[in-house]
């Protein structure tokens, strides 16, 4: 049937359709131009939300890793510096010792054991360090440090080596009680080593150097050696007493390579977490780009569009006012 | 006499235009409103022995288009419908929250994820403990604020039905007493397009709720029937039956009783599946909300719940908790019930060990919730391991998702999915039932008060009324005429 009328509601519903849908229009598209994210983000990635909370889970992650990595490499320094200060500590004395049998007289003997007890003391304090509140070489009692003072070691050594008479039985006493567990492994306050520490995506950073360590251990053995002299171990006998100074010299010598070892690990560690570091933060802004890629606008084609149906809108503006003066009534007079 | 005639003709003929004037302005004035059908006056030739009297009026005619109108009622219904299903998916998505929301389930598990693994590099840090108990319960959090809008969504569908049903009660009663009026006016022979109007309008405000069918009966009485089948009015009105709930919690659901199902004249009904008779309209729909969209929705977020309990409560994971003890997260305080997995999601509470806020200590989050006084402060093993169980792959001991195994992770952002892909297409399912709904309702209005034809029709009235009078004059000076003949 061919309608030669048509309502006047039919019109107006149109228009007022029309407007109202081009008004949602620009408002979305305004809205995605301001704030660069999709009005409806369900809508924009087809309801699939899985490729964009994997971005994002992997991006809280990544932070955590950054201050992990922070933390492991600040340890691991820390662990460094400490090592390579007890090493400073046994070259600077190690030489001196060597030769102290043979020139020594009681009042050398006296000093160079003084400044041995001093270097123990020492190596003890950079065993204790702290860094940022945790003792490094602690293990997992990071409250405690983990030696007592050089006084209670040294109290300790002389009742292990009560009754010894020659230097190498004191030397045998003193790394008898440095291995054994009641012994030297009683004064040790800390716990056993770290766990590993979660570095970046399944890959985690074994700090787990303690004062335990034997190369730390005979390095300490070696100082004590020369500082029970100064305790008055084998009073009276000179020639014992240089004899014992030469075997620390000895010991602090021999456990030079097994320092440098130590801090070799310790560096590999340092390196590895040095490499997740700048993986890590590679793997941040490759993560970033992808997400704005996914989950936000490009405004240049929200602007676009926003162009787009402002022009239309204005037209419908155009049309509806023109077809509203369009009445027969208003030319029947 | 045929003059006479001819006089009495052009009278009718004055009486039919001011008539059709009246009609005209009737529509006129009611040019927008709305229920409001066109009149129009029919006529036909007056005779009488044969021989022609002018013009009669037959009576006024509304103009209405039947068919177009039952149709547009069946898309109002499915518009509705659909309207209240898409609704409450979006309100679903946005009670999960998208990747881009503050406080989406997602970003609160991320921030979960990210306390561990920084407290597992820093066991003995106190604020990573702490940030850990504070994420874990955002977390807690999100899966009940998630699970109060589901059941508060249930609540409100239950409300809205008892709305409808008080609507459609009123307004069957009063479409009887129309058809009452009906009957007598149309008996005592009076214009009755006003009532038409009326009626047809209060049938159009049922028939979004129930799809409707209407069905004549003399004497311009009309019958209505659900398209399911069921009688709504029939001579006298139908009553239906509906008690509201005012709180809904997980476990209430109508077969296992507490929420109300639907009578009609005290005849129980079923609200869902095909022998249901008044499904299709937005009543239908908020039963469908309640009873099934809103229940799968918890039942999917209740899986999410127990994974996560059962992940942290797995033997062997904390060896300072004997097996079978609740893990970081318990259910209201208790290890979880795997018969009482209904509503887990709002139950859902961390570790009272754990947790300062409950008399607990935040050391148990990394020495075990077992242990009595904190143990060494920089072992991280059982951080690792929590870590662990909360990003390796296991089985769901829940049904309603895909079989496989998943991360929590991603057993989040499946159900996130799941939700956005399904408010998708309900979406473009509302968009088609609506488009339908414009297209005949634009059609509807097609056939409505168009002014300009009214003007047109107004000039041919006038020219009618004009040559009528004129033809009352001449016949004037024809007997004019006549009596002078006589002077």
């Amino acid at each position: 049937m061919t309608r030669i009328s048509v309502g006047d509601a039919s019109l107006t519903n149109i228009l007022a359709r029309q407007g109202a849908d081009l008004r949602g229009q620009v408002q979305r598209a305004s809205q995605e131009v301001a704030t660069g994210r999709h009005s409806d983000l369900g809508a924009a990635l087809r309801g699939d939300f899985s490729p964009l909370l994997a971005i994002d889970a992997s991006l809280a992650r990544l932070s955590a890793y950054k201050s992990n990595t922070a933390g492991a490499a600040f340890q691991a320094a820390a662990q460094q510096s400490a090592i390579s200060g007890l090493s400073d500590l046994a070259t600077g004395i190690s030489t001196t010792l060597l030769g102290a049998k043979n020139y020594s007289t009681p009042a050398q003997i006296a000093t160079l054991a003084a400044d041995a007890k001093g270097r123990l003391a020492s190596a003890i304090g950079l065993l204790n360090t702290q860094a940022s509140g945790r003792a490094v070489f602690s293990g997992v009692a990071t409250g405690t440090v983990p030696l007592d003072s050089v006084d209670d070691m040294l109290t300790a050594l002389q009742t292990a080596a009560a009754g010894a008479t020659t230097a190498g039985q004191v030397t045998a006493a003193v790394n008898g009680w440095f291995a054994d567990p009641l012994g030297f492994g009683a004064f040790y306050q800390g716990g056993g080593p770290l766990s590993p520490v979660p570095i970046a995506a399944g890959e985690a950073a074994d700090l787990t150097t303690t004062a335990m360590d034997p190369a730390l251990r005979d390095t300490l053995a070696g100082f004590a050696m020369a500082a029970l002299v100064d305790q008055g171990v084998l009073a009276g006998d000179a020639t014992e007493r240089g004899r014992l100074l030469q075997q620390a010299g000895q010991q602090l010598v021999s456990t030079e390579d097994a320092r440098t070892t130590l801090a070799a690990r310790i560096g590999t560690v340092e390196a590895r977490i040095e490499a997740a570091r700048t993986r890590n933060s590679a793997e941040e802004s490759a993560l970033g780009i992808l997400r704005s890629e996914i989950g936000s606008v490009d405004p240049y084609e929200a602007g676009t569009r926003l162009e787009a149906i402002q022009s239309q809108l204005e037209s419908l503006y155009l049309v509806t006012a023109r077809v509203s003066r369009l009445n027969l009534a208003e030319y029947l007079r | 006499m045929s003059v006479t005639s001819a006089l009495a003709g052009a009278l009718s003929g004055l009486s039919a235009a001011s008539r059709q004037a009246e009609i005209l302005s009737s529509n006129v004035a009611n040019a927008t409103t709305p229920g409001y059908a066109r009149r129009q006056v029919s006529l036909s030739s007056a005779s009488l022995a044969g021989q022609g009297q002018g013009v009669q009026v037959l009576g006024i005619t509304r103009d209405v288009d039947k068919q177009l109108l039952a149709e547009r009622r069946l898309a109002q219904a499915s518009d509705a419908d659909r309207d209240v299903r898409a609704e409450f998916l979006k309100r679903l998505e946005q009670a999960l929250g998208t990747p881009d929301s503050e406080g989406s389930l997602s970003a609160r598990l991320a921030a979960f994820d990210q306390a561990l693994v920084e407290a597992a590099g820093r066991p003995e840090s106190q604020a990573g403990l702490n940030s850990i108990a504070t994420t874990a319960k955002s977390l807690v959090d999100g899966l009940a604020a998630a699970s109060d809008d589901i059941q508060a969504a249930r609540a409100t569908a239950d409300r809205r039905i008892g709305e409808e049903v008080d609507k459609l009660n009123s307004t069957l009663a009063r479409l009887q007493e129309l058809n009452v009026n009906l009957r007598s006016f149309t008996g005592a022979g009076r214009d009755i397009s006003a009532l038409l109007d009326e009626r047809q309008q209060l049938v159009d405000q049922i028939s979004a709720i129930i799809p409707i069918r209407e069905v004549p009966r003399d004497l311009n009485q009309i019958a209505l029937f659900t398209t399911g089948g069921a009688p709504l009015l029939e001579g006298s009105a139908a009553v239906i039956g509906f008690s509201t709930t005012h709180t809904i919690t997980a476990e209430m659901t109508q077969a296992l009783g507490g929420l109300s199902g639907i009578t009609i004249n005290g005849r129980p009904y079923d609200t869902s599946g095909s022998a249901s008779p008044i499904l299709g309209g937005s009543l239908g729909a908020l039963f469908a909300l309640r009873d099934d969209l809103a229940v799968s929705a918890q039942g999917k977020l209740d899986a999410v719940a127990r994974d996560l309990v059962e992940r942290f409560a797995a033997s062997g994971l904390d060896p300072s908790q004997p097996s079978g003890a609740p893990g970081l997260f318990t259910d209201a305080g208790v290890a979880f019930d795997p018969l009482n997995e209904t509503g887990l999601a709002s139950r859902l509470a961390l570790n009272a060990a754990a947790d300062p806020a409950q008399g607990g200590a935040l050391f148990r989050l990394r020495d075990g919730l077992g242990t009595a006084s904190e143990g060494a402060t920089g072992d991280g093993t059982l951080l690792n391991a929590l870590h662990a169980a909360l990003t390796g792959v296991r089985a769901l001991s829940s049904t309603g998702f895909a079989a496989g195994t998943r991360s929590f992770a991603t057993l989040t952002g499946d159900i996130l999915s799941d939700v956005s892909s399904s408010r998708l297409s309900a979406q473009s399912e509302r968009s088609f039932a609506s488009s339908k709904l414009t297209a005949l309702t634009d059609l509807e209005a097609q056939n409505g008060i168009d002014t300009d034809q009214e003007m047109q029709q107004l000039l041919v009235i006038e020219k009618n009324y004009a040559a009528n009078a004129k033809v009352i004059q001449a016949v004037a000076d024809m007997i004019d005429t006549l009596l002078r003949l006589d002077g």
